[in-house]
């Protein structure tokens, strides 16, 4: 059952007070965050204040959202004005944004009760969580193991119950892989469902906010709460086609699955046999299976290493600790000053993927990079395009493995990029796609799908996931950590 | 093939230092994600030029004044300020 | 051997919209440091930015007045680098897909001084320097510029000046930018290189940076053309650089060195949607434009029979020629209003920044009641100048300073009457000029004005007492 509803439940039917929830949510993250390390930043008086004022409502009769007083997590990247949002880089140490982010600013107004910000990779660069200046989030199935990332704390958090959900970004697969390493359902919506404004960039033209709950009638709720148009985000153009709510539990029969074989290449067998077992179950519900081939696919890593970097590159040369940050402490002359607290405040990834988008924008390699790259990016959407006039969505691994251990996305870059190869397609390509978990290896630890769909279909690949958790409950499974309801 | 003078180059663009010991084994690290990025090389060009992700056009605002932010706020953040402006010393 | 100047312009100009090109600040000269500005326009992280509509259409104002193509599409693309004045570490502008190009500016001696491209972007903040610390105020961060690019088609340092001039006529008469160089709403930097004369291959040029008047650029241009001159005469190179202007010693010196190589690494900016103009509204905005100078100018001359100067006055500054539009709107002699706002109403707002603004107390309906008095032969041109005078003083209109008695002038038979009696108390001033000196005549025109109490008009008392002696 949705963990939304049944708080909602609660709260309404008065077998708690608003207050005394996120007392119990504030106490778990007391005894467990130490050891998941989800939040960088718990902020338990704004939850409170916000608490009250549900409570207050409720105390006079009033009707309450479905979000309303529900304790969540937000990613540290983005802006909640007056908290500290550091996006886990000691660069952004201290900074309190004056503004809040369009997402933040609607649940918040929805009451949402915001328990504290949640770890991540620094600036979202990473896919173990394990770039954070504050170390990584571990997974709640087993914290030998890392959430993931870039929103690991998020998917650790909910994962382990100290937040009943959160809201992540995923800019190469930073909503799924790790909802897929913690068991979890993550969405990455369309580009331009939800408003980017207020999100601190990574790479803007790949950049979403999406949900991170433990079921996809959570995800649902969110992701109609929070994709709006917004008229401060040039690139918005808010959910098309009504609430999405409404629709997650209809009849999926008949409905066409497509398959790319390439998506199927290089997975560990334990992930594949899953994803196999998950496609007879949705034979069984009645939908159509479509083998293809998308040969554009093997070039979508690189050309994600390329734009994204490119445009990190340029989006992070404004951390000059000059209006807001961190400031190196002892320097010589202005242009000094500005190279001593970048090199300082940086992170070793961040800096890594800095120079390689500065190398590919620069004269005498833009041609070879940057342009071609973004031209295999028109053959990425083109391809996508076709595919989806033979199938309603493309079922794929989320991740071609399980999460790793602790400490190894670290040892290797390159071979840690490798694993982004079934997530960044979809970034590229501006889809919208749900993560499910659909089983778990020998050691326990969750395996998890995604369903891709069609710009703005939504509602259609969270229907299937739906109907996916309803047929298969197994897959979606407790863990020992947090409140327990 | 990323030379030790390509990694200063972009170094510098980027603003960043990279100290002498640092600068083969990050030559290195350079070389083998420019060698990963070259696997586009092969790639049939299309000739398709991507314009952005939803062909939007014409996104406007319209020329209105809205109330900017007091100065005490847009200096918040600022490790340092003077005189309502945000400051750099020279030396520290 | 004889050298030739070889020049172009790269021009910024401040467009005179309500708020920035990205957000809804002010975008208002001066003001307290860093209180027109919003988390936008000091480049917050996660903040986007958000066209403004008017900066796309001034710059096709901009670019349909010099003669330019209007791109179907135009894109936004990122500058990067890295100054304290730039808050997001690059500065939006278009790199590969400007609004306009290939316009033109045709100077007077016929030459067209090619225009490039004019692009729009935003504007940086100000830095201010003081006991070698950097304070800095994003006020002006964010106010949206068009910069105007020419082909190096300039010759001398006379073509430089006019096109400056020109630049900044029709920039005010479309209404886009008041072009103030001192407050730093138009900014000049040149391209000077030089070659023997007759040559087609163009030198080693140099960029000049840091101009604020236009007597400045023509000076500067005028020391570096010398200057290069110097070097190749005396064996050396002309190195590429970019050079500032001092003011004080009329010297150009190299910038110092910025510490990254110019690699602007200028790619599309992902946070903005393409800009499509369709033809149609090239057109519509094409309707709306007004008059500009040039045109303005030959219409002075031609209809109103105006001399060129004049004309070229008059069409400078466009409050200038909207008043004095509206001054001679049904008059049948346009040519008095000119010489009145020319010879009066000049020598009270001397300075270019009063003329631009023309803030005169005498409004042009005012000018316009009194110079038809002269039309109706109701008041003498005379009387009309210094009653001018006085109204200018007061801001009062032309009828609290005549009399009634001033008024109804002087009829053909009244005239007749006086010369008469001049002719006849002055038989020695007669002989004097039947005798062949001209001047007598004075003396009898005078004794007429006297009776008239200058209300005749002059030229029909002359004619008459010619008539008259001359029987």
């Amino acid at each position: 059952m949705s963990e939304i509803k049944k708080i909602h439940d609660l709260l309404t039917s008065k077998q708690i007070s608003c207050k005394e929830l996120t007392e119990k949510y504030l106490k778990s993250i007391e005894s467990d965050n130490g050891e998941l390390n989800a939040y960088v930043n718990v902020t338990a008086d704004e939850a409170f204040a916000q608490a009250e004022k549900v409570d207050a409502k409720l105390s006079k009769g009033e009707d309450i959202g479905l979000l309303e007083g529900v304790p969540m997590t937000v990613k540290d990247n983005i802006s909640t004005k007056g908290v500290e949002t550091t996006c886990c880089s000691k660069i952004l140490t201290g900074y309190k944004p004056i503004y809040n982010a369009t997402v933040w600013e609607k649940l918040e107004n929805d009451g949402a009760v915001m328990l504290g910000k949640a770890n991540m990779d620094e600036f979202a660069m990473g896919s173990s969580c394990e770039t954070s200046y504050f170390g990584g989030a571990t997974n709640p199935f087993n914290t030998k193991h890392c959430a993931g990332g870039s929103s690991g704390g998020v998917a650790s958090a909910v994962g382990g119950n100290i937040a009943a959900y959160g809201l992540g970004s995923d800019t190469g697969g930073s909503i799924r892989q790790p909802a897929s390493f913690c068991g979890m359902v993550g969405l990455k919506p369309t580009y331009g469902a939800v408003s980017r404004y207020g999100l601190i960039a990574y790479a803007s033209s790949l950049d979403q906010i999406g949900p991170i709950a433990k079921t996809v009638e959570d995800v649902s709720i969110i992701y109609d709460a929070i994709s709006d148009y917004d008229p401060k985000d040039s690139t918005s153009q808010g959910r098309q086609g009504g609430m999405t709510f409404d629709k997650v539990n209809n009849d999926i029969k008949g409905m066409k699955i497509g398959i790319a074989r390439e998506y199927l290449e290089g997975v560990r067998d334990d992930v594949k046999e899953a994803v196999l077992n998950a496609v007879k179950v949705y034979e069984s519900l009645g939908a159509e299976v479509i083998y293809f081939d998308m040969p554009a696919l093997k070039f979508a890593l690189p050309v994600y290493y390329i734009i994204a970097c490119a445009e990190a590159s340029s989006n992070l040369g404004r951390y000059d600790g000059i209006r807001y940050g961190f400031k190196t402490e002892h320097y010589n002359g202005t242009h000094d000053m500005m190279c001593r607290t970048r090199s300082e405040g940086f992170g070793a990834e961040v800096k890594r993927r800095i120079l390689l988008g500065t190398y590919v924008l620069s004269a005498g390699y833009y041609d070879a990079y940057y342009k071609k790259a973004q031209n295999l990016r028109g053959t990425i959407v083109k391809a996508f395009d076709d595919a989806f006039t033979k199938c309603d969505f493309i079922l794929a691994p989320t991740v071609p493995m399980t999460a790793f251990e602790m400490g190894h996305a670290v040892s290797d870059p390159i071979e840690t990029y490798l694993t982004d190869i079934c997530t960044v397609p979809v970034n590229i390509a501006g889809l919208p796609a749900v993560s499910v978990p659909c089983g778990f290896n020998d050691k326990g630890m969750p395996i998890g799908m995604q369903l891709i769909g069609n710009k703005f279909s939504e509602a259609t690949i969270l229907n299937a996931a739906n109907a996916y958790e309803k047929a298969a409950p197994e897959n979606f499974k407790e863990t020992k950590w947090g409140v327990k309801l | 093939m990323v030379t030790r003078e390509d990694v200063e180059n972009i170094a510098i663009l980027s603003k960043l230092f990279v100290a002498e010991d640092e600068l083969d084994d990050l030559t290195k690290q350079m070389q083998e994600i420019v060698e990963f990025a070259d696997a586009i090389n092969n790639a049939p060009d299309s000739g398709e030029e991507f314009d952005n992700i939803n062909n939007l056009s014409n996104v406007f605002r319209e020329d209105v004044v809205v109330e900017s932010l007091p100065s005490e706020e847009i200096l918040k953040n600022a490790p340092e300020q003077a005189e309502d402006h945000f400051l750099v010393r020279n030396h520290n | 051997m004889k050298y030739e100047l070889v020049g172009g312009f790269e021009t910024h100009v401040e467009l005179s919209t309500n708020t920035k090109i990205f957000c809804g600040c002010t975008t208002k000269f001066g003001g307290e440091p860093n209180t027109h500005c919003c988390p936008v326009c000091i480049g917050l992280p996660g903040t986007l930015p958000k066209l403004n509509r008017q900066v796309v259409r001034y710059a096709i104002m901009a670019g349909l007045a010099t003669n330019c193509e209007i791109a179907e599409v135009a894109k936004m693309d990122r500058k990067n680098y890295c100054y304290p004045d730039l808050p997001k570490a690059y500065q939006i502008s278009e790199y590969d897909k400007p609004l306009c190009e290939h316009g033109y500016i045709e100077l007077s001696n016929g030459r067209k001084i090619r225009i490039l491209r004019i692009h729009i972007e935003e504007d940086a903040g100000k830095l201010v320097h003081a006991h070698g610390d950097t304070y800095v105020d994003y006020n002006r961060g964010g106010v949206p510029l068009i910069e105007i690019v020419t082909e190096p088609d300039f010759r001398s340092t006379d073509e430089a000046r006019e096109y400056v001039e020109k630049l900044q006529q029709i920039m005010r008469a479309i209404g886009v930018s008041d072009c103030r160089m001192q407050e730093g709403s138009m900014r000049c930097d040149v391209n000077i290189s030089v070659r023997p004369e007759g040559s087609d291959k163009l030198g080693t040029r140099t960029e000049i940076k840091n101009m604020n008047s236009i007597n400045n650029i023509v000076k500067a241009m005028e020391y570096e053309f010398e200057r290069q001159v110097d070097v190749i005469e005396s064996g050396g190179k002309v190195i590429q650089e970019t050079l500032r202007y001092d003011d004080a010693t009329n010297t150009t010196s190299s910038m110092r060195g910025k510490e990254d190589a110019n690699d602007y690494r200028y790619f599309r900016d992902p946070d903005l949607v393409t800009i499509l103009t369709s033809r149609e509204e090239v057109e519509e905005i094409r309707k709306t434009l007004p008059e500009l100078p040039e045109a303005k100018k030959q219409r002075y001359i031609e209809d109103y029979d105006i001399p060129e100067k004049d004309a070229a006055l008059l069409t400078k500054y466009r409050k200038v020629s909207e008043y004095f539009d509206e001054a001679v709107d049904g008059l049948k002699n346009p040519k008095t209003v000119s010489n009145f706002i020319i010879g009066s109403i000049f020598r009270r707002v001397e300075t270019e920044k009063d003329k631009e603004a023309f803030d005169v107390t005498v409004s042009p309906k005012q000018l316009k009641e009194l110079v038809k008095l002269i039309e109706d032969k109701k008041i003498q041109n005379n009387l009309a100048k210094k009653t001018l005078e006085k109204m200018l003083d007061t801001g009062k209109s032309c009828m609290e300073f005549i009399d009634e008695s001033d008024l109804g002038g002087v009829d053909d038979s009244a005239i007749e009457q006086m010369c008469k009696n001049a002719i006849d108390g002055n038989p020695n001033a007669v002989a004097d000029y039947k005798g062949g000196k001209e001047k007598a005549l004075m003396s009898l025109l005078g004794n007429v004005m006297k009776q008239s109490r200058g209300k005749a008009d002059a030229q029909a008392v002359r004619a008459k007492l010619i008539e008259l002696i001359n029987g």
